[in-house]
């Protein structure tokens, strides 16, 4: 038969005790006399025995509840016993009991959605529940402590009953935290954290030492949010699930120069060297399928079409627009739907859609002076190429003779869980070679 | 010999670091080169305070008509004030050497010269020393003024032992110890002119503060010439230029009071590579420690603050930091006094100093005669307290006061700077009535 175990009680002027930590788990096996929790009066802490013997059936109080003498704790019964009618009275009390009865556990009164969600929602935090704002004093344990530490104990935020400045309120303070200034117990109440040591009389934490939560000593401490922390989870993730390895090459610029003043003097549209790169890239995304793919552990999905992600540098950090079905686009107008997105990440406009659902990235940061670098892969995508500055660099013609000419260095990261180092090279070599003699046109050559 | 600890200097920085390093159990070595207790106590602070007493004794008696008090042939016996103050400097003296004895230093009387390895040779004799602490001082700085090395031409030291009063008091220099010994010398009946070379004297101090000790002297007597630097001096005359030209007075006494230079000559320090300031003072970080590791200094020779007092607490940090107690200097609540008839008592930011710190400000100043004991007391004397507030928390920055003893409350204000009281706290601190300390709390009053 089940039996509740009570809250004893612990003096006559103890009106409830703190839980401080349960020693068994629904489910367990209790003997009379074993230990079910810890609990702690203003005074000293001791240890709850179980009255009876059997399995324990509920747990109605979270740690740190604050649990009225005599109240039901928990019951130990038979597995299948009712212990329902032993629940605490809600409203016994400004501390709600909280049901923490394992969920798995045979409960056989079923419970409606309404019973279920009220005790839960009126659980919150017991402690917080103060009284009108009257103090509920300090234990005279405490005051004892305090006057030996030098803290006010008045000033003190009590966990005890009704906020009732306990022994271990005081320990928390003495332990870590210096004596306040009056100025600095004032930006305390706002929330500011004093150091472990202040600047004032024998290490009093004063105004000038007081430090929003987590300040850091010569910083300016912000919390990450918004794009700046999606793109760290994304880093940290790409970094940390796939096998990253850079391949650099460089191309030599002329044709795609020579390609981009024949189109001014034919009154053209301007086309950008990124987007001649982009389009090579798309090309040759088309000639090496398994270069355009996601790979997602134990599947590998290689896309039909090439959707480019271009990164794009924007007031808010990192963002990787996607140009869908890019593979379908002709140059100019592959041209005008990166200069699109590029300009609604800049602004603001960009749609969560538009930054989805790339197959393969573009990343440039030679137009910021940079030479080379290693891309971080847009995982699940396998493969994102970068592009560094222009370098002047010789080159030995057919004759034998050294001319200088312009290249562009690229850097392409593949994960080598889904790729090998050949076929990228072989990529390269395909995108090297339609850069370097046909750009913007239609790819006819293949390196098979 | 071996020691944990050597001094070098017995003024008020050496022997209480002795004192207290002893106290920790430290083996300490005391070195002085002329007496115990430096300049303070036998060519300074203590002298010449029971020379100011003797003539504010003097002063009251003479003028003690308006509370009923007529004496006839009141005379003033200037060898006998020096016998007192001999007396207090021997008494002062001999506790000292009584507390070394206590304590257990070892005093040796000796030129120091610093050795490298925490070596120290005096007169011949090697001690070492697991740390050194350098506290010689400070000496008065001469000008190159023609005429200066005359017989009649003495310093703040010099002055001390003329046991004879002149009749006309030249005092080149108008800061605190010219201001002091003009002060003495015109309440006894001698004939004294300030000459000071800026624009106002005290010019460290609240300008406000400046300007009413400047009045206060004037009616005691004292001849002000803002603005005049002196050219040379001969035997009975003073050469000074002024906005309007070169003048000359009658002078059978000149007191060159223009500041103090940190005594570092002659003591190894340059060989040993410690790093000086340009103008001439130790260079140590807020501990007291210097560029030498076990080397620290304290004291007027740092070149920092120039006072008896904060030279003690320098001290005390540097012997804190050595016997494991993490200690700093904080000069912003280095209490100041000026012992001048009014005195000057300050401590904190002036206005000035605390809107050049971006700090914005309210004051309020209220006149010492609102004060009853005050005007009891001193019917003659003007004065006022000026209290300096952050202007959003109400928070206490600064008090300056000139009037009556306001040296002996000035060590209130200071603890309400350290503690940083504000105005909400400070209006709950009970003051005796009736005392000249309520001012400090009637100035709340008048801050806008």
């Amino acid at each position: 038969m089940a039996e509740p175990i009570i809250m004893p009680r612990q003096g006559q002027s103890v009106e409830s005790c703190i839980l401080t930590e349960w020693k068994v788990n629904v489910g367990d096996q209790v003997a009379e006399g074993d230990i079910l929790a810890v609990i702690e009066t203003d005074k000293a802490s001791f240890d709850l025995e179980s009255t009876t013997s059997g399995s324990v059936l509920a747990l109605f109080w979270e740690p740190d509840d604050d649990v009225p003498v005599l109240a039901n704790v928990a019951v130990v019964g038979n597995e299948g016993d009712n212990f329902e009618e032993f629940r605490p009275d809600s409203d016994s009390s400004a501390s709600e009991p909280t049901p923490t009865a394992d969920a798995s556990n045979t409960a056989p009164v079923p419970q409606t959605e309404a019973q279920q969600s009220t005790p839960v929602a009126a659980s919150s935090v017991p402690v917080s529940v103060s009284s009108g704002g009257i103090s509920a004093g300090v234990s005279p344990r405490a005051r004892k402590l305090a006057f030996r530490h030098g803290i006010d104990p008045e000033t003190l935020e009590g966990s005890g009953p009704n906020g009732r400045v306990i022994e271990r309120d005081v320990e928390a303070v003495a332990s870590g935290r210096p004596r306040l200034s009056a100025s600095a117990v004032t930006q305390a109440r706002n929330g500011m954290e004093p150091p472990l040591r202040g600047k004032g009389l024998a290490g009093m934490a004063l105004s000038s030492d007081m430090k929003e939560p987590g300040a850091i000593e010569g910083a300016k401490v912000e919390p990450v949010k918004g794009i700046r922390k999606l793109v760290a989870e994304r880093m940290i993730q790409s970094l940390q699930t796939s096998a990253q390895l850079t391949l650099n090459a460089h191309f030599e610029l002329t044709a795609v120069l020579a390609y981009r003043k024949a189109r001014v003097e034919a009154g053209k549209s301007k086309i950008s060297i990124n987007d001649l790169i982009a389009y090579a890239q798309i090309q040759a995304l088309g000639a090496h399928p398994e270069m355009n793919a996601h790979f997602l552990g134990n599947r590998f999905a290689v896309f039909e079409k090439v959707h480019l992600g271009i990164a794009v540098d924007s007031p808010r950090g990192l963002m990787v627009p996607v140009v869908k079905d890019a593979s379908d686009l002709s140059l100019e107008a592959l041209s005008a739907e990166i200069k699109k997105l590029a300009i609604a990440c800049r602004d603001g406009t960009i749609q969560p859609d538009d930054l989805s659902g790339g197959s393969c990235t573009l990343t440039n940061l030679g137009m910021l002076g940079v030479s080379t670098f290693t891309p971080v892969l847009n995982i699940p995508e396998v493969a994102i190429l970068g592009v560094g500055g222009i370098e002047l660099k010789p080159k030995r013609l057919e004759s034998g003779e050294i001319e200088y000419a312009d290249f562009l260095p690229l850097s392409l990261t593949i994960d080598h869980q889904a790729v090998d180092g050949a076929p990228a090279a072989l990529f390269l070599q395909t995108l090297i070679s339609q850069l370097e003699e046909n750009p913007g046109q239609p790819l006819t050559t293949s390196n098979e | 010999m071996k020691y944990d600890f050597a001094v070098i200097g017995a003024g008020p920085a050496g022997y209480i670091a002795a004192k207290k390093a002893a106290s920790a159990g430290k083996k300490v070595l005391l070195v002085e080169k002329k007496k115990l207790g430096g300049v303070c106590l036998n060519e300074g602070c203590v002298p010449s305070k029971t020379l100011l007493q003797a003539a504010k004794t003097y002063r009251h008696a003479k003028h003690g008509s308006i509370f009923g008090v007529e004496v006839e042939g009141v005379s003033f016996d200037f060898p006998k004030a020096h016998q007192h103050k001999n007396n207090v400097m021997n008494k002062m003296r001999d506790g000292i050497a009584g507390l070394m004895k206590k304590y257990k230093v070892e005093v040796v009387e000796g030129e120091a010269k610093l050795l490298p390895n925490s070596q120290i040779e005096i007169d011949g004799e090697i001690h070492e020393a697991t740390d050194i602490l350098l506290c010689t001082g400070s000496s008065p700085a001469i000008p190159p003024i023609p005429g200066v090395d005359l017989e009649h031409v003495v310093d703040s030291t010099g002055i001390l032992n003329r046991e004879s009063l002149p009749d006309h008091l030249v005092v080149v220099g108008g800061g605190v110890i010219g201001c002091e010994f003009a002060c003495m010398y015109a309440s006894v009946g001698v004939k004294v002119t300030v000459l000071e070379a800026m624009s106002e004297i005290c010019p460290n101090l609240d300008p406000e503060v400046s300007e009413s000790l400047r009045e206060g002297l004037t009616k005691k007597g004292v001849t002000f010439t803002l603005g005049a630097k002196v050219e040379s001096i001969s035997p009975d005359k003073v050469t000074y230029a002024d906005e309007s030209g070169s003048k000359e007075i009658e002078s059978d006494l000149v007191l060159v009071a223009t500041g103090r230079r940190p005594n570092t000559n002659d003591l190894g320090l340059e060989e040993l590579g410690l790093d000086i300031e340009p103008r001439g003072g130790v260079r140590v970080d807020t501990r007291g420690a210097t560029n030498i590791p076990g080397l620290w200094a304290a004291g007027d020779v740092t070149g920092r603050a120039w006072l008896a007092h904060a030279a003690s607490r320098m001290a005390e940090v540097v012997v804190n930091n050595i016997t494991g107690r993490k200690d700093h200097m904080r000069y912003d609540t280095m209490p100041a006094v000026v012992y001048t008839s009014p005195e000057v008592a300050v401590v904190g930011l002036t206005k000035e100093e605390a809107e050049e710190r971006g700090i914005k400000v309210k004051v309020g100043r209220i006149p010492m005669a609102i004060n009853a004991r005050y005007i009891a007391e001193n019917p003659d004397e003007t004065g006022f307290c000026k209290v300096v507030l952050e202007a959003d928390s109400r928070k206490l920055l600064g008090v300056h006061m000139v009037g009556g003893a306001c040296s002996e409350m000035i060590f209130g204000a200071t603890a309400m700077l350290e503690t940083e009281l504000r105005e909400e706290e400070i209006e709950e601190i009970v003051f005796p009535h009736p005392t000249t300390s309520e001012i400090i709390k009637d100035v709340f009053m008048a801050v806008r």
